[in-house]
C-alpha cells in the first residue's frame, strides 16, 4: 500500500507557483485537451495534482515515472480555473526526481552537457563546415566550465 | 545604418542544430534595416523541459546568466526560440515577482562582474515581426507568394501561458496569421490549431503520434507548407515525418519554414542561399512554385 506522507507538497520547490495546488477542486478542467493524458492512461493531471496534495506521490518521483511524458504545453495552466498550475507541479515533482536519482538517464545527461559545456550539444566538425558554408558568423560558444562558478558547488 | 537594434540570441539548437535558419534570420533582419549585436558569453538558456525538470534553481541561474550578460549590451533581446523565449520571460518574471529566489541567484552572477538583469525586452522575433511590421518591414517586402497555403505552427511557448508570454491569444491566436496574409498567402486553418507538436515527451513513439496527428490535420486541410517559430517545433515536424514514414508508411511531404525563413525569402532572398537542401523534407517544389 501507499505510504502517506502529510508533509509531501511541502518539498516542492517554491521558485514557481507548485504549491497553488491548495486551491485544486477536482474539476479535471486540466484534463480534457492534456496530449499526455490524451495517449497515457497513467497521466493525469488532475489525479497528479490530488496524489501530490495527499503526500501519496512516492511512484511518481520514483524510476519509469510518467511525469516525464509532460509536453510542458502549458494548456492545464489556462484551463485550471483555480491557477493550480498543473505543469508546474509536475515540474517540481521532476525536481524531486532528479534528486533522488529517479530522473531518466537522457534528463541527466542533458543537464550535464549544459552544465559543464554550456550549450545542449558541441560543435561538430561537419556542423562547423556547415556554418562556414552559409556564411553565418563564427559562433561564440561559452568559455567550458563558466557556468559551474555560477552555480556553485 | 540601422536605427533599431536588437541583441541576438541565438540559443544553442539553431547555431549548432539549425545554421541554415540563423543565416535566414540574419539575411531578414538585415534586409528590414534591423540591426543585430551579437554578444559573447550567452549560454543555452537553458532548455525548458529537461534542464527544468531536473532542477529548478540551476535553470533559474543560469537563465539569470544569460539575461545579465544581455544587460552589458543596453539593448532589448531577440529570440528564434519559443524555449529561449519561455525561459528567459519567465525567469525575468520570476526575478520580478520572487525576490526571495533569486536574491542570491544575482549577488553571485554580480561577483562575476555583470550587472544586475534589469529591464530590457525580451522579445520573440514574432512580437518583432507584429510589432515593426507597418512601420518598417512591409516596406521591405519583394516576393510575394501569392495564392501559397501556409499553416502556422506557433507551438505552446510562445502562445502559453499567456500572462507571461504576452503575445497573443493562446488558444485563437490571428496575429502572424495577418501577416501571412499581408504577403498575399493564406493562412491555413486547420484542426488542433493550437496543439503540442508533441517534441517534450520522452517516450518517442507517443511523441510521434502527436506529431502525426497534427501533420495529418494540416495536410487535410490543404497547406501546402508549415511555418515555425522554434527550433524544436522545426525539428519535430521536419525530421518527425521522416520517422513517421519510416514507422507507419504515412507520407505527408509538408516542407517545414522557420518563420524567418519564409520573410528572408520574401525580403528577396536568393533560395539557393539559404540551405534548405538540410531539411528534411524536400522544400524544392514550394520554393519553385512560390519563390522562383
Ligand atoms: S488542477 Fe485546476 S483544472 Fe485541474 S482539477 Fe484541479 S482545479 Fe481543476
Ligand atoms: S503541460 Fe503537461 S500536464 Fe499540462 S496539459 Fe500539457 S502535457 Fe498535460
Amino acid at each position: 500500500m501507499a505510504k502517506v506522507n502529510p508533509d509531501f507538497a511541502k518539498q516542492l520547490t517554491g521558485i514557481e507557483s507548485a504549491g497553488n495546488l491548495n486551491y485544486c477542486y477536482q474539476c479535471s478542467a486540466c484534463v480534457q485537451e492534456c496530449p499526455a493524458a490524451l495517449r497515457f492512461s497513467e497521466f493525469n493531471p488532475r489525479e497528479i495534482v490530488l496524489s501530490t496534495l495527499l503526500g501519496v506521490a512516492d511512484e511518481l518521483t520514483g524510476k519509469n515515472s510518467v511525469i516525464w511524458q509532460c509536453a510542458t504545453c502549458y494548456n492545464c495552466y489556462e484551463r485550471c480555473p483555480q491557477g493550480t498550475r498543473p505543469i508546474e507541479v509536475v515540474t517540481a515533482l521532476k525536481n524531486l526526481a532528479f534528486q533522488l536519482g529517479n530522473a531518466p538517464e537522457q534528463i541527466s545527461a542533458l543537464r550535464e552537457s549544459v552544465i559543464t559545456s554550456g550549450t545542449i550539444t558541441a560543435l561538430s566538425d561537419s556542423m562547423k563546415k556547415r556554418r562556414e558554408q552559409l556564411g553565418v558568423p563564427k559562433i561564440s560558444l561559452p568559455e567550458e566550465g563558466s557556468l559551474k562558478k555560477i552555480l556553485g558547488g | 545604418m540601422a536605427q533599431i537594434e536588437l541583441t541576438l540570441f541565438p540559443g544553442c539548437m539553431i547555431p549548432l542544430r539549425y545554421p541554415q535558419i540563423e543565416k535566414a534570420a540574419r539575411f531578414f533582419f538585415n534586409a528590414a534595416g534591423l540591426g543585430i549585436i551579437d554578444a559573447e558569453g550567452f549560454t543555452c538558456c537553458p532548455e525548458p523541459w529537461n534542464v527544468k525538470g531536473a532542477g529548478l534553481a540551476e535553470w533559474l541561474t543560469i537563465a539569470t546568466w544569460n539575461l545579465c550578460v544581455a544587460e552589458k549590451h543596453s539593448r532589448d533581446v531577440v529570440t528564434l526560440c519559443n524555449g529561449c523565449y519561455s525561459t528567459l520571460k519567465e525567469a525575468q518574471r520570476i526575478i520580478s515577482i520572487n525576490g526571495e529566489a533569486t536574491k542570491e541567484i544575482i549577488s553571485r552572477i554580480k561577483s562575476t562582474g555583470l550587472p544586475e538583469p534589469g529591464t530590457l525586452r525580451i522579445l520573440h522575433v514574432a512580437h518583432l515581426i507584429s510589432e515593426l511590421w507597418e512601420p518598417l518591414i512591409s516596406k521591405s517586402i519583394k516576393k510575394r507568394p501569392e495564392g501559397a497555403n501556409i499553416a502556422i505552427h506557433h507551438g505552446c511557448h510562445l502562445l502559453r501561458p499567456a500572462e507571461i508570454m504576452e503575445f497573443d491569444n493562446p488558444f485563437e491566436p490571428s496575429i502572424l496569421e495577418q501577416i501571412i496574409d499581408s504577403i498575399g498567402a493564406t493562412p491555413t486553418l486547420y484542426r488542433g490549431y493550437t496543439d503540442c507538436c508533441g517534441r517534450a515527451l520522452l517516450d518517442r513513439e507517443k511523441s510521434l503520434d502527436i506529431a502525426s496527428a497534427k501533420l495529418e490535420s494540416i495536410k487535410e486541410a490543404g497547406a501546402d507548407c508549415i511555418v515555425v517559430l522554434c527550433p524544436a517545433c522545426f525539428e519535430q515536424l521536419d525530421l518527425g515525418q521522416i520517422e513517421i514514414k519510416r514507422k507507419t508508411k504515412k507520407v505527408f511531404d509538408l516542407p517545414v519554414f522557420h518563420f524567418c525563413q519564409l520573410l528572408a525569402l520574401a525580403c528577396g532572398a536568393v533560395p539557393n542561399d539559404l540551405g534548405f537542401e538540410y531539411h528534411r523534407v524536400p522544400a524544392g517544389d514550394f520554393l519553385s512554385r512560390f519563390f522562383s
